[in-house]
Parts: structure tokens; C-alpha cells; sequence
């Protein structure tokens, strides 16, 4: 139960009757969309807040990773401004196909199809086409609390709620000239605003030998070690 | 074999087989063909996308004889670029199968009276009732002609009303008489506001009405629209037209809501222009319109098909969501219908292949399904970043010469240099490959012969690169 006076904390599901103080953000349903088990620890409260907007810092996989679970569990993906998404390795992490709607070139009203793609679907990844004036983003901040999805922003985004970033990657199976590409080993740090200030750190497989993600823990790691070098 | 109360209608049936292989996915263009066909007898019937139909009596006797007529046909057909197969024969049911005939380029004409012994050898599961495709082999028919033999009467007693009507098929009696479109009615509504419509309320109230009368002129004769088009034109001679999928499923109220969305996508891209520093963007577009207000808002049902009277859109195994159904539609609005895409997973070996992309709305099969076994595809992990156009790239030696692969598929020197399309050279600390791959060598128009690579460079990025006709193409990222 949240009463009066009560600061709402990320993760409190809020139910008919309980008192909000104004300006507070209701969020239907769960507060939380749920992620892969392997990125829960890396999130403040396990997951993805709706009403929030995560920043991967570039286009990678790991933005494919961050929407995969809430996508397996049944909530729908519009994917913005990126032509080139790998829809098969997204398949592979997890991401149910039959729910991702692309829109490849949003054009130069792209913050009006984000808008309007908010109303319907509970997650947008986008790639901004251009950097957005501090007014539209405070805009699209707003609809996103509004509608309660989730924004994930594969680039920059000034007001994110949530940053994520690749700080170390190497590539296991490949060598000079014999092997291949198997698995990718990933140091993912996570930061946050306010309460998730804490700096989080975690290795993952992403991708993992069959193109899931999974946490890299030391016997992993070993079992790949073989013809694999140092990426740096 | 004539049904009683006169002669047979004598059916001549096109079929263009480009549409049911799926090399040709846009059903409008069989349009042309349809009006080209028009031109040889006005009543024809569109089954579906690649095959119509007319009735050949009348002008078989203009044109002198059903196979001048078809032969005629075929001609006007293949300067269309399209190639295609006519079948004269007594009944819908008789003359498709004789257009489905391998006779490429030559008309297939089943003599008046002959329709029942042409039928007979066709195998029982043509007779479109899969239960009876699965029964009947079992009971030792396995022809066509088998099932004719069998008295009428026993074939209603065994295999009920299905079995009734497979047993006029099998006798040559068609169980519809041709239900040709009118080409020459005009079936569009089309309203006038004057003075022209400054709001846009207005113009979404007398949409409703319009749409309740196309359906009505549809519904009164027999047909249903595969798309509408909805035509709104300005008091300044502006004019913005869209198509909207139809398929005899939206309600009259549905239609009025797409004219909406079709007025709030325009007003979104009128905003980029003049006020995008004041208003970026805007949720509804229910405010005044400029240039005069609108003057006329049309509707035309466009591929006019026979009502079967379908209830459920068909969109795959998932069931769309009402509000994402609206939010895609809205985004259609703004930019077009094939701008929102839905992702199928299709058969391939190179990572570009394993995707069609569908507008959202249409219902599509990929021309290669997924789930099959491809020998020599890339193996998993696969490509994060897939570009849809390969992006030309240089790969070097350690003395800075171009990389090449033989014929045998060996490489001049290890690869040790990457540049993609202008961007900084990258050492390349590990790399595998090369791969040939040979594809669909039977086929000139289709086939390729490339020699792939997957490179890691020196900050820790993997590619994907393709060695083709001696260029270096990336074709996918792994990051």
C-alpha cells in the first residue's frame, strides 16, 4: 500500500485506492517491465521502469538484449530509425518477431511517430535521425510517462533515466585464420539518476554461443578461452 | 453435360502463374491485366490476384472462334511483359484447371461436351474440399472421374452437402454463374462541401455517411473492395490520396476513422514546413485547416473482388492488438503504407535473406519459409546490424594490396587491413574464412557466387564481409 507522504519508490505497484501525492507518475499495471534474467541485476529494480527512458549510449545488440524479455512476455516492440536491426539475432536474444512493428525511416516528423507509436506499443527503440532540441525530448519525456512505456534510446539521450554502455568486449572462437565468430563477451556498466546513481557492473555473453544472453561467469569465460586474444 | 435450362456457359479463364509464385507480391498490378482483358469482353470476374475470368460465348463469336480469342488474349497479355495461360472449357471449375494446364504460351480448349472426360483423370484433392482430398483416396477414388461415377445421390447420402457439391464439380456443373465487376459503374462516393470544410470534424461526420453508401452499392452488388482510396481535395487544388486496406472487413465507421488519421498525418507534415520551431510536433490534428478548407472527399473501392463474406483479417499467428493496430494505422497515415513493417522470419543462407518485411495490414507468405534446413548457412551467432544495402569496403594485406580470393577459394595473403566506405583503417587482429558460397547457379538472374569472411578488427568489432566478383562488401556487424 502507498499512502499520503509516502515517496513512491521505483518497483511499488500501485493499486485503485491508494493515495498519490501530486505529481506523482501512476503507472498502469506493473510498474516494471520484466527484462532477461541475465540484465536484471544490472537495472535499478530489476527491470525496465515505465515512464522511464533508457540510454545505450550507441546501437548495439545489447538494445536488442534490453527489450527481448518484456517482448518475450508478451508486450509489443516498435522499432524506429533503424533499417539495419539484425531481425534474426534479435529473435535469437529473445525478442518474439511477431510483436516488433519497423518503421525504417521515420522522416523528419520522427518525434510524432514516436508519439504516436507510444499510444500503442509499450516499448520504442529508436535511433534518433537528428539530435532532438531540449524541448522536444522534455515533449517525449512526457508522453512517456504519460502512456507508461518505455523508451530505450540507442544513442545519447540527456534527461535518460537509465544509461547503459559497452566498456569491454571481446570476441571468443575466432582466431587468424581458423575458427569463428562464437560468442561475444561484454563488460556492461549501468548508471543511473538519483536513487540508481550506483554504478553497476556486470560481464555477459551477448551474444552467447546460440545467440542468447547469459551472464559470463569465470567458467564460462574459461571454457572460450582457447583460441581467443585479447581485443582490448 | 449441361445443366438443365440450356447450354453450358462456356468460362475462358487467365491465369498469370507470376502472382501464385509470389514473384509478383503487388496485387494492383494485375490490375492492368484485368483492364487489358476488359477490352476483349467487358464482364470480367477477378477470382483473386492472377486469375480472372469471362464468359467466352459472346465474344469467342466476334472474335472468331474461342481459340482465336484466346490466342488474341495471350498476345495482348505478353506485351505486358506478363506471361500467362487461357483455358476455354464449360464452367468456371473445368477452365481453370485447363489454364493450370502446362501448355505455356498455347490456349487450352475443352470442347462443349467434353468438360466431364477432360476432369476425369485430375486427382479428387482438386476438387477444393479438404476432407473429401483425404477421404476418398482412402476409399480407393482416387480420380475425379472415379467420384463422377458414383450416383449423385449416394454421393449426398455418404459425404453430405460437401460431397454434393464436389460431385457437380466432378460432373462439370459449376455451382455459380460468373459474377463478372462492373468496370463501367462507377462505384465511388464523393461528397462536396461548400463552403469548403475548415474543420475537420465535419469532414470525419460525412465520411461515415459516404462509406455506409459504398458499402451499400457494394453490398447490393455482390462485391467487396480489397482496398479503398480515399481522395480529399482542397478549395486550393491541393489533393492528398491514400490507399487503406479494406478487404470487405472495415466497418463504415472504420473507414470514417482513416479519413481522420488521413487528415492528422497530413497536418503533421504540413507542420514540418512552416511551424516546426513553434510546434514540433502535435497529437491530434483536430485544429483549423489552412488552404482553404477541404472542397471534396471521395471514396473509391479499388480490385473489386466477389463478398465471401470474411470476417477475420488474417495477420499472421499473432492477433493485433486494438491500440497497436490504431497506433501503426496513424503512422501509416503520416508516412505511408509501406513505412510500418512487420519483421517474418524467412529461409536463407546469407543474413539479408532470412527477413521479408511486410506493411503492417498485408497478409504475405515469404517465398522461402522459414524452419527448413539451408546447408551452409551462417552459422549462429547472427549479425546484430544487417545492412540492407552491403556497404563497399577495402581489405588489404600487410603490404596494403586488395585481398583476393580464387576461383578455388584461396586467399592472396591474410586479410590485415579494414576500411568500410571511407572510415579510418582498423588492423585486423583475427579473421576466418573464406566460405564460398554458390547459390541458385541454375539460375542466371538470381544466382551468386561470393566468398565470405568474418573479421574482428582491432577496437573489438566483428563483421561480416563478402568477397563478390572482386570487390570487398561488408554485409553485417556482430556488435
Amino acid at each position: 500500500m502507498v499512502r499520503w507522504g509516502d515517496a513512491v519508490r521505483p518497483g511499488d505497484v500501485i493499486r485503485p485506492g491508494d493515495v498519490i501525492r501530486p505529481g506523482d507518475v501512476i503507472l498502469p499495471g506493473d510498474a516494471v517491465l520484466p527484462v532477461l534474467p541475465a540484465l536484471r541485476k544490472l537495472l535499478p529494480g530489476g527491470g525496465l521502469h515505465r515512464g522511464s527512458v533508457v540510454a545505450t549510449g550507441d546501437w548495439g545488440l545489447l538494445c536488442l538484449a534490453l527489450v527481448a524479455g518484456a517482448s518475450a512476455a508478451g508486450a509489443w516492440c516498435a522499432v524506429i530509425g533503424l533499417p539495419y536491426l539484425g531481425v534474426v539475432a534479435a529473435a535469437d536474444a529473445g525478442l518474439d518477431p511477431d510483436r516488433v512493428l519497423l518503421i525504417a525511416d521515420p522522416g523528419p516528423g520522427w518525434p510524432q511517430v514516436v508519439a504516436s507509436l507510444l499510444d500503442g506499443c509499450e516499448l520504442v527503440l529508436l535511433r534518433p535521425p537528428d539530435r532532438p532540441s531540449a524541448s522536444v525530448r522534455r515533449r517525449l519525456e512526457a508522453t512517456v510517462r504519460r502512456l507508461g512505456g518505455v523508451l530505450v534510446v540507442a544513442g545519447d539521450w540527456d534527461g535518460a533515466q537509465t544509461r547503459l554502455l559497452v566498456a569491454d568486449q571481446e570476441w571468443a572462437g575466432i582466431g587468424a585464420g581458423h575458427g569463428r565468430l562464437r560468442a561475444r563477451r561484454v563488460q556492461v556498466l549501468a548508471y543511473g539518476r538519483g536513487a540508481a546513481a550506483r554504478l553497476r557492473a556486470r560481464w555477459l555473453w551477448l551474444p552467447g554461443p546460440d545467440g542468447s544472453v547469459t551472464v559470463a561467469d569465470e567458467i564460462g569465460a574459461a571454457r572460450f578461452r582457447p583460441g581467443t586474444r585479447s581485443t582490448g | 453435360m449441361t445443366p438443365a435450362g440450356g447450354a453450358a456457359p462456356r468460362v475462358l479463364v487467365v491465369w498469370c502463374p507470376a502472382w501464385e509464385r509470389g514473384t509478383e507480391p503487388d496485387a494492383r498490378a494485375f490490375e492492368q491485366v484485368v483492364t487489358l482483358v476488359e477490352e476483349f469482353c467487358p464482364r470480367v470476374e477477378v477470382l483473386r490476384p492472377g486469375v480472372c475470368a469471362i464468359g467466352a460465348r459472346g465474344p469467342a463469336r466476334y472474335f472468331g472462334g474461342e481459340k482465336a480469342l484466346a490466342e488474341k488474349i495471350i498476345d495482348a497479355v505478353a506485351c505486358l511483359g506478363v506471361a500467362c495461360q487461357v483455358g476455354v472449357a464449360d464452367g468456371l471449375f473445368a477452365a481453370q484447371l485447363a489454364a493450370r494446364t502446362p501448355w505455356p504460351g498455347r490456349a487450352v480448349i475443352v470442347a462443349p461436351g467434353a468438360t466431364q472426360e477432360f476432369l476425369a483423370p485430375h486427382p479428387v484433392g482438386l476438387l477444393g474440399q479438404p476432407e473429401l482430398a483425404d477421404l476418398l483416396p482412402r476409399l480407393g477414388l482416387q480420380t475425379v472421374g472415379e467420384f463422377a461415377a458414383l450416383p449423385a445421390a449416394e454421393a449426398v447420402n455418404r459425404f453430405g452437402s460437401a460431397g454434393a457439391l464436389a460431385h457437380r464439380l466432378a460432373r462439370g456443373l459449376d455451382p455459380r454463374p460468373l459474377i463478372s465487376r462492373p468496370s463501367s459503374v462507377d462505384l465511388s462516393a464523393s461528397v462536396v462541401f461548400d463552403p469548403p470544410a475548415e474543420q475537420a470534424e465535419p469532414v470525419v461526420f460525412a465520411a461515415k455517411a459516404l462509406a455506409e453508401r459504398m458499402h451499400a452499392d457494394l453490398a447490393a452488388r455482390g462485391l467487396a473492395c480489397v482496398r479503398v482510396q480515399i481522395q480529399v481535395i482542397c478549395a486550393d487544388g491541393q489533393e492528398i490520396t491514400r490507399w487503406w486496406r479494406h478487404d470487405g472487413l472495415l466497418s463504415s465507421l472504420a473507414v470514417a476513422e482513416r479519413v481522420r488519421w488521413q487528415l492528422a498525418g497530413w497536418r503533421a507534415t504540413e507542420d514540418e514546413g512552416g511551424r516546426s520551431a513553434t510546434a514540433p510536433y502535435r497529437l491530434s490534428g483536430d485544429e483549423g485547416i489552412q488552404d482553404g478548407g477541404i472542397a471534396l472527399l471521395r471514396l473509391i473501392p479499388d480490385q473489386l473482388v466477389r463478398a465471401t463474406g470474411r470476417q477475420l483479417a488474417l495477420w499472421g499467428e499473432t492477433a493485433v492488438d486494438d491500440r497497436v493496430a490504431r497506433a501503426a494505422l496513424r503512422v501509416q497515415a503520416m508516412l505511408g503504407h509501406g513505412s510500418v513493417t512487420r519483421p517474418l522470419l524467412a529461409g536463407g543462407r546469407g543474413p539479408t535473406g532470412q527477413v521479408t518485411l511486410v506493411p503492417f495490414g498485408d497478409a504475405a507468405d515469404p517465398l522461402f519459409p522459414a524452419g527448413r534446413p539451408w546447408p551452409g548457412r551462417l552459422p549462429a551467432p547472427a549479425p546484430a546490424t544487417v545492412y540492407p544495402v552491403p556497404r563497399s569496403a577495402r581489405v588489404t594485406d600487410e603490404s596494403g594490396a586488395s585481398v583476393t580470393v580464387t576461383g578455388r577459394a584461396l586467399i592472396s595473403a591474410p586479410p590485415a587491413w579494414l576500411s568500410a566506405r571511407g572510415e579510418p583503417w582498423l588492423a585486423i587482429i583475427s579473421w576466418a574464412g573464406p566460405w564460398p558460397v554458390t547459390e541458385r547457379w541454375w539460375r542466371p538472374a538470381s544466382s551468386n557466387r561470393q566468398a565470405r569472411f568474418q573479421l574482428v578488427a582491432e577496437d573489438g568489432s566483428a563483421w561480416l564481409a563478402v568477397v563478390q566478383d572482386g570487390q570487398w562488401l561488408i554485409e553485417a556487424s556482430y556488435d
